[in-house]
């Protein structure tokens, strides 16, 4: 039995009210979400919340999943509704930037976060996304960190946008290419001030 | 390929286009410097990415959501998984087995006789009819409480 047939009878028993089901589910793939919602959102605790009544919310849901579905795409279909819902909301707005500020958190530290110049890297590149994932939509941003923080296939994406392939290759190109040239400004110094500061 | 099919460029270096796609989409980069350039970017792109950090939520969260489902009404479903376990289910099913036996079990009625086994009933119906011998024969000596306790051994030996 593959993880996704193990995670998909772990879903079940959650279904018929297994809650050590759930809890072995939530340790799988709390992490997850979290960068999920982090990367929406923009801001540690709010991501926090969020992933906490993602989780509720799946839990409350379990009866809709169908094991025919990959479980981490009912997963982040439910992720990315709520969190749509939430930015529709209008509480979440482009507050991306400030959290790249934060010099004190030890998850700021890349790869490389032992030299001090490439620890200041890695802060302009998480500052360059952030900005770059602020100025997308939804949709792109939500496609974008399904793809390239968590490894996502574009159809697995597509189910949990509900949308087509072609659509998401579409959302993903532009969203990835915005980083990039925000990157490419940051390497070029032609990122205003106001941003790298 | 053409240069406007530049949505194909990241599906590309994603891996995510089918092989007869994927072909055309080397063959026009090998002919077009300017789609080799935006490609070239992409993939610095992708894999300067790898290099941000991995936020790791706080072990608090775990709690907080398992506390947030405790919260919750039960379902049905758990209702039933709660009352199967066997902390409640043994004594409950005793509790039950002993009230089924007892609303199903015969009762006396009034002119039903007592019950042999009970010895405090016994006493009692002794007693009681001690009580009705003192009352017929009267008690004005010593000797009448003496006569009226051999009674019935006098209607035995009759």
């Amino acid at each position: 039995m593959d993880d996704a047939d193990l995670d998909a009878q772990a879903m079940l028993r959650v279904a018929a009210g297994d809650r050590r089901a759930f809890a072995w589910l939530f340790d799988r793939y709390h992490a997850s979400v979290a960068r999920f919602a982090l990367r929406f959102v923009g801001n540690r605790e709010r991501a926090e919340e969020l992933t906490q009544d993602i989780f509720v919310k799946l839990y409350r849901n379990a009866r809709a999943y169908q094991p025919t579905a990959r479980f981490k795409t009912f997963l982040f279909r439910v992720a990315t509704n709520h969190c749509l819902n939430e930015v529709r909301r209008g509480e979440y707005r482009a507050p991306h930037a400030p959290d790249a500020d934060d010099t004190e958190g030890r998850e700021m530290e890349g790869p490389r976060g032992d030299r001090p110049d490439a620890a200041l890297e890695g802060r302009e590149l998480e500052r360059a996304v952030s900005e770059a994932l602020a100025g997308m939509s939804a949709r792109e941003r939500a496609a974008f960190t399904m793809c390239r923080f968590e490894g996502m296939a574009y159809r697995d994406i597509a189910d949990a946008l509900e949308a087509s392939e072609s659509a998401v290759k579409s959302l993903i190109h532009r969203a990835t290419l915005a980083v990039a040239r925000r990157i490419e400004a940051l390497q070029a110094g032609t990122v205003p001030a106001r941003s790298r500061a | 390929m053409s240069c406007d099919d530049v949505d194909d460029l990241t599906a590309y270096v994603d891996g995510e286009l089918p092989p007869a796609r994927d072909a055309q989409v080397r063959a026009h980069l090998r002919a077009c410097a300017a789609c080799r350039a935006t490609e070239a970017l992409l993939r610095d792109t992708v894999a300067r990415l790898a290099e941000l950090p991995a936020f790791e939520p706080s072990p608090a969260t775990r709690r907080a959501v398992l506390a947030k489902l405790d919260a919750l009404p039960m379902s049905w479903p758990e209702r039933m998984r709660t009352w199967l376990r066997p902390a409640v289910l043994w004594p409950s099913a005793g509790l039950v087995a002993v009230l089924a036996v007892s609303l199903l079990m015969p009762r006396p009625g009034p002119d039903a006789p007592l019950a042999l086994e009970d010895a405090s009933v016994m006493e009692l119906a002794a007693n009681l009819e001690l009580a009705e011998d003192y009352e017929l024969l009267g008690l004005d000596s010593m000797a009448d409480l003496e006569v009226v306790a051999d009674l019935h051994e006098l209607e035995v030996v009759q």
